[in-house]
């Protein structure tokens, strides 16, 4: 493996709030290898922006350390900031400005010369198709639009690592698939990418690595696929009749079987991870049978990352969202 | 050196923005002449001490700039908080971009503004019977730009620190008051009780104002004059140290 563009060690982040301290990262250690997409997926307040903040040199952590680039936030942010793009979840572009005058400034900011601001500028111009708006008025760009031009200004200094933080939020589903196509042609001219997202769709499509964050703490990493395939195998969801009557009781027999792996409940699912093993499903039919159970519905499903979330914290990302939403 | 470089860019990201949309330097350049053609005619029958119903611009037009320099920079935090909700203040401190010229691009191209609409508006006020001493008038355009610069400054770090329009109103709305009364710009401090002149002494404005009338005159070497740059440059200087410090600390 690669050296690591970014590494943490046992980074905190504590705020005190009227209700006492709130441990917002608690003992984080990543290890990002260049190259790649790193994905950084959890629901909402689980300490993935507070963690990118600290990253990016916005927010000091309460202890640990970081290293970018092999350059410490701590004793050496300029050099830091020098190796990094950030994109922010509200973006970043001056609107009253054109999208070139944008990528011009931001370049020269980082110390580019006029002229080589530009040609960079028309490069990233060419790269994320911004060609049809740059020389308009960032006010009048539509959401995805801007989106893709916030992406520019964070690499235009060909940063070693670009943080995008929940970059597809408010996106409508066409222009969160673009955005992605764009993020991944990023990744093939060598950007190293580390992405936040509480979209599991999202985390799966892109990451090659992820890393999953509940409550301050990391609790799962690895590839989307192996951590998939931990999860076990198919995963079989059932609604019955009389649940609140019949569900522990068929709960608990589920849990005898040879080929159940872990049994669940999930918004009105039982939810059971069966072995890696065709007759699985067949035996978990003639048990239902046998148990003269009505089933109202029945859904069989690989195991997706959400199961994987599920297994590790005992409930689901899709619950978490929605209650952090509220 | 990078200082430098980084606050003209910055400079001219914000003056390409009041280039692009001039109306509002426009509307900022009517407020004087509204005042001007509404509200002075009132101060003709008016006897002041030291003023004679000719000279009364005299006594009215630098207390009206002092203020306009005031307003201008009390509520840019606005404008700041506009940028701080976009994320365009994150993308910058993200750079390694000086954190001083972050905060003096901005008070920079205000100045410019301010400038702009003082000198507008003293040229309009000419043929009313306002009669300036160039060189009084310079350093009154001086004491003028101090005043914007910690307004400025003030205002631009308080959008900042609070990033809430919600938030900063009844700030500016509290402050912008009272100041204006204590200036005696509308009516001199000289009629007022003891206790509201003492009050008085801790307004910046009132400083300036009291020094503007007697710089329009030519009164240059006066002791008024003197203290109020003894009260304005240390103000000044402790403003804007602070409102850099705002850009620099990692706001959440």
């Amino acid at each position: 493996m690669a050296k690591p563009v970014v590494l943490t060690k046992d980074l905190k982040k504590y705020f005190s709030g009227k209700r006492g301290v709130v441990k917002a990262v608690d003992g984080v250690n990543l290890s990002v290898p260049g190259g790649e997409i790193f994905g950084f997926l959890g629901p909402n307040g689980a300490g993935k922006t507070t963690t990118l903040r600290m990253l990016a040199t916005l927010m000091d952590p309460t202890s640990g350390s970081i290293t970018i680039a092999g350059f410490d936030t701590a004793k050496q942010p300029d050099e830091v900031r020098r190796h990094i793009g950030y994109v922010g979840q509200n973006g970043g572009s001056d609107r009253p400005a054109t999208g070139v005058e944008n990528l011009i400034l931001q370049g020269r900011l980082y110390g580019m010369s006029d002229q080589e601001a530009k040609e960079r500028a028309q490069e990233l111009i060419k790269l994320l198709q911004l060609d049809d708006f740059s020389d308009r008025i960032v006010y009048t760009y539509s959401g995805g639009q801007r989106r893709r031009l916030d992406v520019a200004i964070g690499i235009m200094h060909r940063p070693d690592v670009l943080f995008l933080d929940e970059p597809t939020v408010g996106l409508d589903p066409q222009n969160r698939a673009n955005l992605w196509k764009e993020i991944i042609k990023l990744k093939e001219v060598g950007v190293t990418i580390f992405i936040t997202t509480h979209y599991m769709e999202e985390a799966d499509v892109l990451s090659d690595r992820l890393t999953i964050i509940d409550q301050g703490k990391i609790v799962a990493e690895g590839t989307p696929k192996t951590l998939k395939k931990a999860v076990g195998g198919d995963c079989i969801s059932i609604s019955i009749e009389k649940q609140d009557e019949l569900g522990n009781k068929l709960i608990e027999l589920l849990k005898k079987e040879d080929y159940t792996q872990q049994v669940l409940q999930d918004s009105g699912y039982i939810k059971t991870y069966v072995k890696n093993d065709a007759a699985a499903v067949t035996q978990f039919m003639k048990l239902i049978d046998q148990q003269k159970i009505k089933l109202r519905s029945i859904v069989i499903t690989e195991p997706s990352l959400d199961d994987v979330f599920l297994k590790k914290t005992g409930y689901s990302l899709r619950d978490k969202d929605i209650e952090g939403d509220k | 050196m990078k200082t430098l470089h980084d606050t003209r860019l910055l400079f001219w990201r914000k003056m390409m923005e009041t280039l692009r949309n001039p109306i509002y330097i426009i509307i900022s350049m009517l407020t004087p002449v509204i005042y001007l053609l509404l509200f002075s005619p009132l101060l003709k029958k008016l006897t002041i001490p030291g003023y004679s119903s000719k000279d009364i611009l005299n006594l009215f037009v630098p207390g009206l700039l002092v203020i306009v320099a005031f307003l201008s920079g009390l509520f840019v935090g606005y404008n700041m908080i506009d940028e701080v909700k976009n994320g365009v203040i994150e993308r910058f401190r993200v750079t390694p971009v000086s954190r001083f010229a972050l905060l003096a691009g901005r008070v920079l191209r205000d100045l410019t503004n301010t400038l702009v609409i003082v000198v507008f508006f003293t040229l309009i006020a000419i043929p009313f019977g306002f009669h300036v001493h160039i060189l009084g008038y310079l350093v009154l355009l001086i004491l003028v730009a101090l005043l914007l610069i910690t307004t400025s400054s003030f205002g631009n770090a308080l959008g900042l620190i609070l990033k809430d329009e919600d938030r900063l109103s009844p700030i500016v709305q509290g402050i912008n008051l009272p100041i204006i009364l204590l200036s005696g710009m509308l009516l001199p401090m000289v009629l007022a009780p003891t206790w509201l002149q003492v009050v008085a002494h801790f307004n910046p404005a009132y400083y300036a104002v009291v020094a503007g009338r007697l710089l329009v005159a030519g009164h240059v070497f006066q002791a008024q004059v003197g203290e109020a740059f003894l009260f304005m440059v240390p103000l000044a200087a402790v403003v804007v140290i602070w409102a850099t410090k705002a850009f620099n600390n990692a706001l959440s």
